[in-house]
């Protein structure tokens, strides 16, 4: 076979596998796409960078066009907070320089893997529960601004065969995670997916479904405003990124079918492997090992 | 508020549709022209259009790679038109609230794409 062929299908299916998992997770699939481009095929960090960033917008437009429309994307929550991820993004993009790369990497990556307690606990709880019966709906007190927001939200889940409803808590300290997840992500020029999802499930309370689909309807945004840039400077190589865009999509698409017929729990189990990857490949980049 | 739902899921679905359509079709003439069966890497460094004129004259010239381009932007345009259509979804069903809340986010991400232009 023709070396641009292979090469080109096998871009296809890595990120055929990359939509998939980033749709249901809450994230753009750069974690799995730039590794395996960058140590397994050669390809040149930029050129990778670039095709994360299209990968991050075909996640998002492919999955929460099913999401939105199935109600498990909280289109009001996503959008009151992007004004805080990117207000961070601009602010971080800014400030770009002032602080030495390594030093965030590290302080970011300590914040997701500090992440893991909350997460894992989460989880052990959920089997403890589980165990015994079925939870209930997750109602609890309202909370002033999200009803002052309409931010509570209902969706119907094929898994348990029922409507979910859910009301949300510490929505400015969530508002506040997001600022930080865009400032990373404009400081680092990484994916904040994992932060977006943490500020809705870990510090909001949303159920782990809607924050991992809500997170894919924010990231689209977020990442158009940087994929401008990369486009003006001649960082987005047309032919590598053409099979990761069309192979995201299809992706995508078959995520966004299968989310809503898992069990909450097992998106957990996921995004926790997730941080856990994540922040070890930060941390490595913060000592200055690999890119 | 169902309105709102379903005329963004339609943004969305439409964008990608129309972006992988036009990348296929840029491919399947890529393909066609055989240039690139000899043996070339896939990330073999290529100049492609970066403004609107040079890209309008690949496109009328139905140069594979310009049409790849073209598919490209449609996609990183799929979400700022998300949210620009958002605010008219919101407004449409009377949600003030939330159609200044959307209107402010694209005020932001268009500063924040001149600002990072200036900066870079």
């Amino acid at each position: 076979m023709p070396l641009f062929l292979l090469q080109f299908v096998q871009l296809l299916c890595v990120s055929v596998l990359a939509g998939i998992f980033g749709s249901l997770v809450g994230l753009g699939g750069g974690m799995i796409v730039v590794p395996i481009m960058t140590l397994f095929m050669g390809i040149d960090f930029h050129v990778a960078a670039g095709a994360s960033i299209i990968a991050v917008i075909a996640t998002s437009s492919g999955s929460a066009a099913a999401y939105v429309r199935d109600r498990l994307a909280n289109i009001r929550v996503g959008m009151f907070l992007e004004i805080f991820t990117v207000l961070g993004a601009i602010c971080g993009a800014l400030l770009v320089g002032k602080i030495p790369t390594r030093t965030l990497y590290i302080i970011f990556a300590l914040v997701l893997l500090y992440s893991l307690f909350p997460t894992a606990s989460k989880i052990a709880a959920e089997l403890r529960v589980s165990a015994r019966r079925g939870r209930g709906a997750e109602s609890g007190v309202p909370d002033r601004v999200s009803v002052a927001l309409s931010l509570d939200g209902e969706y119907f889940d094929p898994a348990q065969g029922r409507n979910v409803a859910y009301r949300l808590r510490r929505v400015p300290l969530g508002a506040a995670v997001m600022y930080v997840a865009g400032l990373a992500s404009g400081l680092l020029g990484i994916g904040s997916g994992a932060f977006k999802v943490l500020a809705m499930d870990g510090v909001m309370g949303m159920p782990i479904k809607s924050s991992t689909a809500t997170s894919n309807f924010m990231i689209g945004v977020t990442a158009a405003a940087s994929a401008g840039i990369y486009f003006s400077r001649g960082d987005i190589d047309p032919l590598v990124t053409a099979p990761v865009a069309l192979g995201v999509l299809a992706g995508s698409f078959a995520g966004a079918r299968i989310l809503p017929r898992i069990a909450g729990i097992e998106i957990r189990i996921g995004f926790l492997v997730v941080i856990a990857v994540i922040g070890m490949q930060m941390l490595l980049r913060g000592f200055g090992v690999g890119r | 508020m169902e309105a709102v739902e379903a005329t963004i899921s339609l943004v969305l679905r439409g964008g990608v549709i129309l972006s992988a359509s036009i990348i296929c079709l840029g491919l399947v003439l890529l393909f066609a022209e055989g240039a690139l069966a000899n043996g070339a890497r896939i990330d073999a460094a290529i100049a492609y259009p970066r403004d609107a004129t040079a890209l309008l004259a690949g496109l009328c010239a139905l140069d594979p790679v310009s049409i790849i381009v073209f598919g490209l932007l449609v996609l990183i345009a799929t979400p700022v038109v998300r949210v620009a259509v958002s605010i008219l979804a919101f407004a449409c069903s009377r949600d003030w609230l939330y159609a200044l809340i959307t209107a402010l986010v694209l005020v932001l991400l268009v500063a924040g794409m001149y600002l990072g232009v200036a900066v870079r």
